[in-house]
C-alpha cells in the first residue's frame, strides 16, 4: 500500500515512516511543510495519505485545509489527519461531504502501533476513522437530542465504535455480542435516522454524520 | 514685497485671520469700511479729526470679540480660564490707556482700573491654582484605575502562571518521573522476568499518554489552538460545540481585533459557558458578539436559574479584573431566578486582515 507522510517534526516524520514501512506500507513521499505536502496529494498513484494538521508556512491548520482540497479534487481520496489537539469542529468539517476514506486522530494514538496502522488501513478501505476523543465529547452531550435520542444505549454504543471506525467484526467483540446481533442493530441505527439505502460504508459516514450535527442543532 | 518680509508678516496675519469664523471677519470688513467712510467725509470738511472715536468704536467691538474667540480655543478647564481673562484685561487695559490718550493725556488716571484690573487677575489666577483642575481630577481618576487594572492584570497573570507550573508540576511532570521508573524497572527486569518487563513497558506507554493528555490540556489553557487557527469566531464555534447545552451564535462583526483582545474575548466567552453548564441548569445559551461604537460587545445569555454574583475569586471576577486591563468591563444581570446576561466589552480597533 502507497503512503505518502506530511509532518513537520522530523522526529515525528522518520517515526511515521518507518512504523508504517514496517507495518508494509510503502512510503512514497514524506514532506514536512504544506506546498511540498500539496504536491505529493496531486498524485493519483497513492492509496492513503497522513497529514499533519499543523505544518508551515502558517503552524495553523495547513493539513486540514490540504485534506478538504485534495478530496475536492479527488472525492473519497483516503487521508489520515492527526493532531496534537481533536476539534469537533473541524472532524464535522472533514466529514461534511459525506464521503468515507478519512481519520481525524490525536497524535497520541501513533503509541499503540497496531491499533494505528489498522486505523490507517480502514481508512484507506474507505472507512472513517475518528478519534475516541472526538467520539467521547460527542457522546456526552449528544444523548439528549435527536435524532440520536431514539436510539437505544446499546444502538448509540455501537454508533459510538463505527465512528471509532471498528468494522462489525471489531464492534462484535468489543461489545461481547454475536456479528449478527451487531447487524441487527446497525440496521435499526440506519433506520432510525433516516438514511438513504446505499452502500454500506456510504451509510456508516452519513451515520456518523448524523451524530456530529445532532451534537450541533439544539433540540427544540 | 521681498520675499522674507512676505513670510513673516504674512503667516501670522493668515494664522489670526483663518482663526476667525466668518461673521467677524465680516464685521471686520464692515468695519474697516465705515472707518474709511468716516475719513474721507473728513478729508471734506476737515477740522477736528473726530474720525478717531469711529475707528475706536469698530476697534473696541472687534476686538471683544477676537480676543475671548483665541482664548476659547485652549482645551477646557483652568488655563481656558484664565486666558478668557486675561484676553478680557488685554481689551479692557488698552482701552482706557488709549481713552486717556485720545482725551487729551493729563494725569494717567488709567493707573488705578489697570492695577484693579492686576490684581483681580492675580487673585483669579490664586484662586485657580488652590482647588484642583477638573481636568486634573479626572486624570488621577484615571491613573487610579490604570494603577488599580495593572495590578489585577498582573496578579491574574501571576495566579495564572502559577496556576500553570502546577499543573504542569502535577501533572505531566509526575508521569514523566513515573514513566522513568517503569521503564528503568522494565529494563532491570528484562532477562530475569520478561513477562514482568513487559507489563510495566505498557504501563509505561499508558503513562506517556496521559503525560501527553495533561500536556494538551495545559496548552490549551494558555492558547487554544483553534483560537491561532481561525480566529475568535472559529474559536467560540468550537467551544459551543464542547458544551453540553445548546448554544446558539451570532458573530457580526466585519474585521479583527488584535490577537490579545481576541484571546480575552475568548477566555471570557469560554468562562461564561462553563458557568452556564456548571450552575445554571440552562437549557440554552445564546453567544452573540458585535462591534459597536468602536467596542467589541460579547453577550452570553442562558434561560437558567440566575443568582450569579461578582466577587472575590469568582470565574467572572476574574474576567472582569482581565477585560479592565484592556479598558474594558464587565456588566452583570442574573437574578434570582433567571435568566442570566453576561455583557463583556473592551474598546477596540478592527484591521480588515488578521495580524
Amino acid at each position: 500500500m502507497r503512503v505518502v507522510i506530511g509532518e513537520d517534526l522530523a522526529l515525528l516524520r522518520d517515526g511515521l515512516t518507518r512504523l508504517l514501512e514496517a507495518s508494509g506500507f510503502e512510503v512514497v513521499g514524506a514532506v514536512s511543510d504544506a506546498p511540498s505536502a500539496a504536491a505529493l496529494l496531486e498524485r493519483d498513484d497513492i492509496d492513503v495519505a497522513v497529514l499533519d494538521i499543523r505544518m508551515p508556512p502558517t503552524f495553523t491548520n495547513e493539513g486540514l485545509k490540504l485534506a478538504l482540497a485534495a478530496r475536492q479534487r479527488r472525492p473519497g481520496m483516503p487521508i489520515v489527519v492527526l493532531s496534537q489537539f481533536v476539534e469537533q469542529l473541524y472532524a464535522r468539517e472533514l466529514l461534511e461531504s459525506g464521503e468515507g476514506g478519512l481519520g481525524y486522530l490525536l497524535k497520541d494514538r501513533v503509541a499503540d502501533v497496531d491499533e494505528f496502522v489498522a486505523a490507517v488501513r480502514q481508512v484507506a478501505a474507505g472507512g472513517t476513522v475518528l478519534d475516541p476523543k472526538v467520539v467521547a465529547s460527542l457522546l456526552s452531550r449528544a444523548s439528549a437530542r435527536e435524532p440520536l435520542a431514539r436510539l437505544t444505549p446499546r444502538e448509540r454504543e455501537v454508533l459510538r465504535l463505527i465512528a471509532q471506525g471498528r468494522s462489525n467484526a471489531g464492534i462484535a467483540a468489543g461489545l461481547f455480542l454475536s456479528e449478527k446481533a451487531i447487524g441487527k442493530h446497525i440496521n435499526n441505527i440506519f433506520t432510525k435516522l433516516d438514511l438513504p439505502m446505499a452502500a454500506d460504508d456510504n451509510r456508516r459516514v452519513l451515520a456518523v454524520l448524523a451524530y456530529l450535527q445532532a451534537a450541533d442543532s439544539p433540540t427544540r | 514685497m521681498s520675499r522674507p518680509v512676505r513670510s513673516a508678516i504674512y503667516p501670522a496675519s493668515v494664522t489670526v485671520l483663518r482663526a476667525l469664523p466668518r461673521n467677524v471677519a465680516v464685521q471686520l470688513g464692515v468695519g474697516a469700511a465705515i472707518c474709511l467712510a468716516m475719513i474721507v467725509i473728513w478729508t471734506g470738511t476737515g477740522g477736528y479729526f473726530w474720525p478717531r472715536w469711529v475707528l475706536f468704536g469698530v476697534g473696541v467691538i472687534l476686538a471683544l470679540q477676537i480676543a475671548p474667540r483665541l482664548a476659547w480655543r485652549l482645551p477646557p478647564g483652568r488655563r481656558r480660564r484664565l486666558a478668557l481673562h486675561l484676553a478680557l484685561d488685554a481689551v479692557i487695559g488698552p482701552l482706557e490707556v488709549i481713552v486717556w490718550a485720545l482725551s487729551g493725556g493729563g494725569l494717567f488716571w488709567p493707573a488705578y482700573p489697570l492695577a484693579a484690573l492686576t490684581i483681580a487677575f492675580a487673585l483669579h489666577a490664586w484662586l485657580e491654582y488652590q482647588r484642583p483642575d477638573s481636568h486634573e481630577r479626572e486624570l488621577t481618576s484615571r491613573i487610579d484605575v490604570l494603577t488599580r487594572s495593572r495590578r489585577g492584570a498582573l496578579d491574574t497573570q501571576a495566579a495564572e502562571l502559577r496556576r500553570i507550573e502546577r499543573d504542569l508540576h502535577d501533572g505531566a511532570q509526575a508521569r514523566l518521573v513515573s514513566l522513568g521508573m517503569s521503564l528503568g524497572l522494565a529494563e532491570k527486569l528484562l532477562e530475569t522476568d520478561p513477562e514482568g518487563a513487559a507489563k510495566l513497558l505498557a504501563e509505561a506507554r499508558s503513562s506517556t499518554l496521559s503525560a501527553l493528555d495533561d500536556l494538551r490540556t495545559v496548552m490549551q489553557a494558555i492558547h487554544p489552538s483553534v483560537l491561532a487557527d481561525r480566529g475568535l469566531p472559529g474559536a467560540i464555534e468550537a467551544l459551543a460545540l464542547d458544551v453540553s447545552v445548546p448554544v446558539e451564535i451570532t458573530y457580526d462583526v466585519a474585521g479583527y481585533a488584535s490577537p490579545p483582545i481576541e484571546s480575552a474575548m475568548y477566555f471570557a466567552v469560554a468562562e461564561c459557558l462553563a458557568n452556564v453548564v456548571k450552575h445554571s441548569h440552562a437549557r440554552r445559551a445564546t453567544v452573540r458578539v458585535e462591534h459597536r461604537d468602536g467596542r467589541l460587545v460579547a453577550i452570553v445569555a442562558d434561560d437558567g436559574i440566575g443568582g450569579a454574583r461578582l466577587g472575590f475569586g469568582s470565574g467572572l471576577q476574574g474576567i472582569a479584573d482581565r477585560l479592565e486591563a484592556f479598558d474594558g468591563g464587565l456588566r452583570l444581570r442574573s437574578p434570582d431566578g433567571g435568566p442570566t446576561t453576561v455583557t463583556m466589552e473592551v474598546p477596540c480597533e478592527l484591521s480588515s486582515a488578521r495580524t
